[in-house]
């Protein structure tokens, strides 16, 4: 009795406050218009959950950015260090970064299946003119902010990727050189440049995305949303005044779009928790080492998200009314996303949904979905002439799609559009044809401009599990390599911690000079000095295991071999021409090259018996210890991120099958 | 069920449990948030216990205010036998905490010297009323705040006044002792502070 006379009152305390505020701010109204009393067809599919997600995904890149920009140092000095404090010093510094960096790429997941989506039912059609282009400005911005926000961790990728797109500027006939060095703020892309993409990055272009999406949102709710069929359900209301098709936003759709979070937020978090790399599309490795103004990486391929346009760019090799090809090239790359902008007025058909279109949409949009796919892929790989060729084609079937659209979509015969919205249209087996059709655009043509040449490397299975490894590859890390290298992001109190070894140990016997236990391990060697002795500085180690793979790591160690022409007296099959002597030489012995190659990388290596003051067997477990030690420094917080990965999964799936359950007992009555 | 066919009690059900469920999702997702304005590793290694040599210090001499322990200003003093027996003459009459009852230092600092030993005095220099760094004035002489001044700490900024033990004067803004950090000594000579060492 006393209880429910408690909840009487929070509940009318709570209406008087709303009351209250109703009478000052129309949120009633708004809750309404937006919400309770927002009439959506109820025939929505899964390809109407991206909408929703790009909101979730914007607030997530909003809140994880804004705690990153806490940590973050925005200059050439600092960047790219403080990323790593992030990764390693800051408390789940690693996970802020790890949201945001598979945020950018989920981001454009989502879009792009959500620009599909309006593309295929029409959705940018009459009276929804509006949204389509305030959606293709947020599109625009989102590609500004992702490359710009790629730019401020301030790795080999982000410097050069940087320079390769902000050199496009230079391209402009005329005021192209000026405007260049005008963009970049200096005459190479420096600290300046990334000061002002910094600035861009996490003020200036969120606000305008924000404001954006508040226009595409109102345009929205002002028309109603399009649906699968393309027809109009305002047209077809009931005696109360409310579409028959439709039903409330709010509760059917909120608790229906819970369904659609749920299921991203897990295959989010798995990427986060077990991929964040995602195999190197997400975070490239070369980005693992800081930006050097002298070296170009061997292969600069933008983020995916951007490749499609990337390649079209490379496809572009001739000069035309004696203008450089760069810049027909630049023109042909915004010209593919200007042209989107325009597409309500190039659709000449009578249905808005591809389910009533004539065969010559249905066939020109599956081309254009295999182009465009093809163009992304291409755009990782390098470049040959017949990829440049198949890129070219595509850039060109991408751009008729869109010009001779006006013509297929009068000229096609349409089907007839129903009087009421209807469920699934499409069978099992139809989907299956059109999406094994489409797998055969796409793969065929890729197959037949030759697939990427890779150097096989026999993989290596590391394990973290086992401690006693990693100390011993701590150790010989610290005698055969600190004097030369350093681990300079990572900390002797943390390793220690990690490896389970003694503080005083490791003071006593692992810490040189005046080095404190919390210090970053350092190293005392002048880089003039070095660089003079090996022609190069000594790089720093700390990434070395995630700018290699293990399988790298531990094939160089093993490729030394005696060859008399070099300064050290030594090669190496795997790195060849390196600076570095072989530092284990005592330990493994002579190896020689037996077939007298002349490249380095084709010698077949033999190991001379009896020298060596280890066995073959123990060498390459020395090997293996330190190998597995660098795989560890690398990402210190491996192990403990995917245990919580496998707690926030579990989390998700409870989640999961509460909100279907919720979902099924809202959506029972709807037919 | 009611006439529409909906069983409210299920939904109630569905709905509280999603919402509990969900509130909790939410909590988890705040933890790293709020965890990561925690001191990151950085800000602890530099915030870690400080070595200082005291074998340098001359009687009746300070070093300090050094940045040390946690980066806050941090007095030695090597107090002189005088000094040490003007504390004695010192009572209730002039000192607001004369026995240091309040907890503005450990607990083996806590006696009339507050200090492991009696010469070597270790405080971290702020004063605390508004967190100023008082002004050494070791000297026992006359001086303009104070006539009978047996030497100790005067803070600029709002005239609060210390003995040579760190313990505030009556008639100061300040209210409470200045604190003695943890500390121990490693060796005669060395002094960690930041720690109360093994035999705290």
């Amino acid at each position: 009795m006393s209880d429910t006379k408690k909840q009487g009152f929070v509940v009318s305390a709570l209406a008087g406050l709303r009351d209250w505020t109703n009478d000052r701010l129309p949120i009633v109204n708004a809750w309404e218009k937006h919400m309770s009393k927002y009439y959506a067809p109820k025939n929505f599919n899964f390809w109407y959950f991206f909408g929703v997600l790009s909101l979730i995904v914007l607030v997530i890149q909003l809140v994880s950015g804004i705690f990153l920009t806490m940590h973050y140092t925005n200059s050439a000095e600092a960047a790219f260090a403080s990323v790593e404090y992030i990764m390693r010093d800051v408390e789940f510094g690693w996970l802020l970064r790890y949201i945001h960096s598979t945020g950018a790429s989920a981001f454009f997941v989502v879009v792009y299946l959500h620009m599909f989506r309006g593309l295929m039912y029409g959705s940018y059609k009459k009276p929804r003119e509006l949204i389509w282009v305030f959606g293709m400005a947020i599109y625009l911005v989102l590609m500004m902010e992702g490359f710009m926000g790629y730019v401020l961790p301030w790795g080999q990728m982000s410097y050069w990727g940087a320079n390769v797109i902000v050199s496009l500027v230079g391209a402009i006939p005329v005021i192209g050189e000026d405007l260049l060095i005008w963009v970049r703020g200096d005459f190479l892309i420096s600290g300046a440049t990334l000061n002002r993409f910094f600035a861009l990055h996490v003020v200036a272009l969120p606000i305008i995305l924000i404001g954006l999406v508040v226009l595409h949102l109102l345009a929205l709710h002002e028309v109603g949303s399009n649906n699968p069929d393309g027809i109009d359900i305002k047209k077809n209301k009931g005696p109360d005044g409310i579409p028959v098709d439709g039903v409330p936003f709010h509760p059917f759709y909120t608790v229906h779009d819970l369904v659609g979070i749920t299921v991203f937020l897990f295959v989010f978090c798995f990427v986060i928790f077990f991929a964040p790399e995602m195999g190197g599309y997400f975070l490239e490795p070369p980005n693992f080492q800081e930006a050097n103004p002298l070296v170009t990486p061997a292969h600069v391929p933008p983020v995916w998200y951007f490749t499609p346009f990337y390649s079209m760019l490379r496809a572009v090799t001739v000069p035309l009314f004696g203008i450089d090809a760069k810049f027909w090239g630049m023109i042909v790359m915004f010209g593919a996303i200007a042209i989107l902008f325009v597409l309500p007025w190039l659709d000449r058909s009578k249905v808005r949904s591809i389910r009533y279109k004539g065969w010559y949409s249905r066939i020109a949009l599956l081309i254009f979905t295999a182009s465009f796919l093809i163009l992304g892929y291409l755009g990782t790989l390098g470049t040959s002439a017949p990829r440049i060729a198949l890129a070219q084609f595509c850039t060109l079937l991408y751009f008729l799609f869109f010009f001779l659209m006006p013509w297929y979509t009068k000229k096609e015969e349409t089907f007839a559009e129903p009087q009421r919205v209807t469920g699934r249209w499409i069978t099992n087996k139809q989907l299956a044809i059109t999406l094994a059709l489409l797998a055969a655009l796409v793969f065929l043509p890729l197959k037949a401009v030759g697939a990427e040449v890779t150097v096989e490397l026999e993989p290596v299975e590391m394990d973290l599990r086992d401690e006693a490894s990693l100390q011993r590859g701590f150790t010989s890390y610290m005698s055969y390599c600190h004097s030369c290298h350093s681990l300079q992001y990572a900390r002797y109190q943390r390793t220690a911690d990690d490896l389970g070894i003694p503080t005083d140990l490791v003071m006593e016997n692992l810490v040189f000079g005046d080095a404190s236990i919390g210090d970053l391990m350092q190293n005392n060697m002048d880089a003039d000095d070095s660089n003079n002795w090996f022609g190069k500085t000594p790089p720093d180690l700390t990434l070395a295991g995630r700018l290699h793979s293990p399988a790298w790591l531990s094939g160089y160690l093993n490729s030394f071999y005696t060859d008399t022409s070099r300064v050290w007296g030594v090669n190496n099959t795997v790195f060849p021409n390196v600076g570095m002597p072989n530092v284990l030489y005592e330990l493994q012995g002579d190896v020689v090259c037996t077939n007298n190659a002349e490249a380095p990388e084709d010698c077949e290596l033999s190991h001379v018996a009896g020298t060596g003051e280890l066995t073959p067997e123990e060498f390459d477990a020395f090997v293996y210890d330190m190998v597995n030690f660098l795989y560890y420094i690398g990402e210190p917080v491996r192990l403990k991120r995917q245990e919580i990965g496998v707690y926030v999964l579990g989390f998700l799936a409870i989640l999961f099958v509460l909100v279907t359950l919720l979902n099924r007992e809202y959506w029972r009555r709807i037919h | 069920m009611s006439e529409d066919g909906t069983d409210s009690g299920r939904r109630r059900f569905l709905l509280g449990s999603t919402s509990v469920v969900g509130a909790a999702g939410v909590v988890g997702a705040i933890v790293p948030f709020v965890g990561s304005w925690n001191p990151s590793a950085k800000a602890r290694a530099a915030g870690a216990p400080v070595r200082v040599d005291i074998s340098r210090i001359e009687e009746g001499a300070i070093i300090g205010p050094i940045p040390a322990w946690r980066g806050r200003p941090i007095f030695v003093v090597r107090r002189t036998q005088e000094a040490l027996a003007a504390l004695d003459t010192l009572g209730e009459d002039v000192l607001q905490d004369p026995g240091s009852e309040q907890p503005e230092q450990p607990e083996y600092a806590q006696n009339e010297y507050r200090s492991r030993e009696p010469e070597i005095l270790v405080l971290i220099g702020l004063c605390p009323h508004l967190f100023c760094s008082p002004t050494p004035r070791l000297a026992i002489r006359p001086e303009p705040f104070e006539a009978n001044w047996k030497g100790g700490f005067y803070c600029p900024c709002h005239g609060s006044k210390f003995d040579m033990a760190g313990r505030v004067y009556n008639g100061s803004p300040a209210s409470r002792n200045m604190e003695v950090p943890p500390y121990y000594y490693e060796t005669d000579n060395v002094l960690v502070i930041g720690e109360d060492g093994v035999n705290a």
